[in-house]
């Protein structure tokens, strides 16, 4: 739930930024612009959606106040390369590679984890961020020029925080819709943020794109509000007419994408379902799953780098609540039909409660 | 790590380690062992007899009840458990806690 700064003035610690975001409360450095987040991200409240004509109310506050879902203490954000250096060059002989992400030869991004400094996420001309064994800190270091580098602030490093904060991330796009939170699930390409952005013009409210926060409180799953940003394809971009590109906020052009800034709900919602989305040539295009493959709800998750007896075992649970929820569907993308019309027939199938 | 011979895991009683969880789910049952972070499907079969191993006091015992349920011979449902024992044990997911009467 990003929310405006507070007014600087005064001391320090009256000039942080303040947000929240993936069920983290934030402590932003005021020096940082965090895409999505903070400064410039909208939020969308149940009565923005009435008032728009939209249906009914997107978010359930009455069932899921934002302020009792959010983990005390904050997760402080700031810009500190040479901190950073200093708890990272102590640590660094016993580093060890957690993950990696490769397009070809090209290393886009690694993981690496080193006690007592934690996980250090670094991608090559972009920036490294430090992220602390317990979640609670960011310590950034922008390679000098990279606009972009805080991008990886949402895309990677609070979803690995919320991980280390005891929530589980999928890798997965989501909305509210009719009060309860649809996420999408599938390989990349499957069209999850597609489907997202049909349902904003159906007056869902953006949960977040590509990264969905998920909490398991008393027994109910909550899905939490990530940031308000949305990455669609160009080809989807221009396939979308002008009154649905609208809904998406503001677009910034990049290879082969348009970044949206969309609305982004407010509130925490309850889980409502999970559309597991896989490229197909036939069948019905959403189908109730009533026995699911435990590995596919598994496979969901956005993070592998944490590896602790506690988080696997967390892992395992949220699956398994998953299952027990008899919320999962499979979404069948064929060729010829598009996100629209897939977000028609998931309004359809998918229960009002 | 090596089986013990057929004779010696029928008498013997089995069960899961700390560190090995496991979660139920309609079709499949999720073992989790937390010292490899791998996890490993059981078929609804191979679930139900890992519940039965628990609660026995040895694999032999379990079988008679797994035989009526299945309606199979009681050697087919020893032979099955057996492999499924060997299998687990290979993989850390079991353990021997008491090897039986020599």
């Amino acid at each position: 739930m990003p929310a405006p700064p507070e007014a600087p003035a005064g001391s320090a610690a009256e000039r942080t930024l303040h947000g929240t975001a993936f069920g983290l409360r934030l402590e932003i450095d005021p020096e940082l612009e965090i895409p999505g987040i903070g400064d410039g991200a909208d939020t969308l409240e149940g009565s923005d959606l009435d008032a728009a004509g939209t249906g009914p109310a997107a978010v359930d506050t009455a069932t899921t106040p934002p302020s009792s879902s959010l983990f005390p203490p904050p997760t402080r954000v700031r810009l500190d390369p040479r901190e950073l250096e200093r708890r990272w060059s102590r640590a660094a002989h016993a580093a060890e590679v957690v993950r990696e992400l490769r397009d070809g030869q090209r290393v886009l991004l690694t993981v690496e984890l080193a006690h007592p400094a934690g996980y250090l996420l670094h991608a090559p001309g972009v920036g490294r961020i430090l992220i602390a064994p317990d979640g609670c800190e960011l310590l950034g270091d922008p390679e000098p020029g990279n606009a972009e580098w805080a991008t990886l602030i949402p895309a990677q490093a609070l979803p690995l925080a919320a991980t280390l904060r005891g929530l589980e991330v999928l890798h997965a796009s989501g909305v509210v819709l009719r009060g309860q939170a649809v996420l999408f699930a599938g390989a990349p390409g499957a069209g999850k943020s597609s489907l997202a952005a049909a349902l904003l013009y159906r007056g869902a409210a953006l949960l977040s794109d590509d990264t969905i926060a998920l909490q398991l409180r008393h027994g109910a799953l909550v899905a939490h509000p990530g940031a308000a940003l949305l990455h669609l394809r160009a080809t989807e971009h221009e396939r979308l007419s002008a009154r649905e590109q609208a809904v998406l906020g503001p677009a910034a052009t990049f290879p082969q994408k348009r970044r949206h800034h969309p609305c982004v709900s407010a509130s925490p919602a309850p889980f409502g379902g999970l559309c597991l989305l896989e490229r197909a040539m036939h069948g019905p295009p959403v189908e109730h799953l009533t026995a699911v493959d435990p590995f596919a709800l598994l496979a969901s998750t956005f993070n592998l780098s944490v590896r602790t007896p506690e988080r696997l075992v967390r892992h395992l649970d949220l699956a398994a609540a998953l299952a027990a929820t008899e919320r999962i569907y499979r979404v069948r993308v064929q060729p010829g039909v598009n996100a629209t019309q897939l977000a028609d027939a998931v309004c359809e199938r998918l229960p009002e409660s | 790590m090596a089986s013990p011979p057929t004779s010696e895991l029928l008498t013997a009683r089995v069960r899961m380690p700390q560190h090995v969880v496991h979660r139920s789910f309609v079709a499949e049952t999720v073992m989790l062992n937390l010292h490899t972070g791998q996890y490993h499907g059981l078929n609804p079969t191979a679930g139900r007899m890992l519940e039965a191993l628990n609660a026995a006091p040895n694999a032999a015992a379990a079988v008679p009840e797994l035989a009526r349920e299945y309606g199979v011979e009681p050697e087919q449902i020893q032979g099955d458990l057996i492999a499924l024992c060997q299998g687990l044990l290979e993989r850390g997911l079991i353990e021997i806690v008491d090897a039986g009467p020599a």
